[in-house]
């Protein structure tokens, strides 16, 4: 897996449209924390493709193009994926974000799964969770939780 | 590094049991963990293709995710680095997935294929070109 290391980030990479996706990028650094990579612009003021590093691993994104049949979420009624993190500090990133203006959707708390976990949606409305994992959690442990979540919604 | 991957797409599926076995048969996706609840909705599962590891989960009422079939455009994508996309590209193709384009080579050094997977999710999968298992030169 020689390649792997080549690439100098993970394998599988988010990529996210915002309709104004300069703001985009100062926003995602100043609030999350993430370090512009490089960014490719199209002369009209769209970004084309960029990249941001978060402890080591990339996001792409990009402005919106019809022709792609790409579009911020701001302009949809839902969202079909999010961005999980795990962070080393997952408070302390909490802090910094709430601070900075992001909208919290779910605070930190410790969750079944062995996370410590927030949601959060950015500028645009993509959401995201940043979690720290804390414990290893058992097969059967995680099934009663399930059971329990799937028992209280109806 | 991929043991320790950090970022990750997370997937919402109007019918995951479907999606899972469609990625695993498809894009050679292979199920490492799959959490269901008795109606046989999937509540978490994590999937890896060459060690890059992907999540989904079934939609839940209230949790403002759709299918992407329902909607008329994509906020985002999934793009992945494989060890040979043309070999990729065949399996998918061969396997009935449908084709936006590709694979081309692309002007910032990489070769790719974009596919939608049976609820319309977007993958580009990639191969940075000049790369040890490179098979360009005989296909387009």
């Amino acid at each position: 897996m020689a390649e792997t290391a080549d690439l100098g980030h993970q394998r599988i990479v988010p990529a996210l449209t915002y309709a104004d996706a300069p703001a985009a990028i100062e926003w995602l650094c100043r609030v999350f924390g993430f370090e512009e990579v490089r960014r490719m612009e199209v002369g009209d003021g769209r970004i084309g493709n960029a990249a941001l590093r978060l402890l080591g691993e990339e996001i792409m994104l990009a402005s919106p193009f019809e022709e792609a049949g790409t579009l911020s979420p701001r302009d949809l009624a839902a969202l079909h994926q999010q961005i999980t993190v795990y962070v080393d500090d997952v408070d302390a990133h909490y802090l910094r974000a709430r601070d900075e203006g992001a909208r919290v959707l779910a605070e930190p708390a410790d969750r079944f799964w062995g996370g410590r976990t927030y949601w959060v949606e950015d500028l645009e409305g993509h959401r995201w969770t940043f979690q720290q994992q804390l414990r290893s959690v058992s097969d059967e442990e995680s099934a009663a939780e399930m059971l329990k979540i799937a028992s209280n919604e109806d | 590094m991929t043991e320790s991957q950090r970022v990750f797409p997370y997937l919402a599926y109007a019918d995951a049991p479907a999606a899972i076995d469609w990625l695993r048969r498809v894009f050679g996706f292979e199920p490492l963990d799959v959490q269901t609840i008795p109606d046989g909705r999937v509540v978490h599962a994590a999937l890896a293709l060459e060690g890059a590891q992907v999540m989904l989960a079934s939609l839940f009422d209230g949790g403002g995710y759709c299918s992407p079939q329902t909607l008329e455009a994509v906020p985002s994508h999934v793009l992945i680095h494989v060890e040979n996309v043309d070999a990729h590209f065949r399996q998918a193709e061969s396997a009935g997935a449908s084709i936006r384009y590709g694979p081309v080579d692309q002007p910032w050094g990489a070769r790719l294929y974009e596919a939608t997977d049976l609820e319309g999710h977007r993958w580009a999968f990639m191969q940075p070109q000049g790369s040890a298992s490179n098979s360009n030169e005989h296909t387009e």
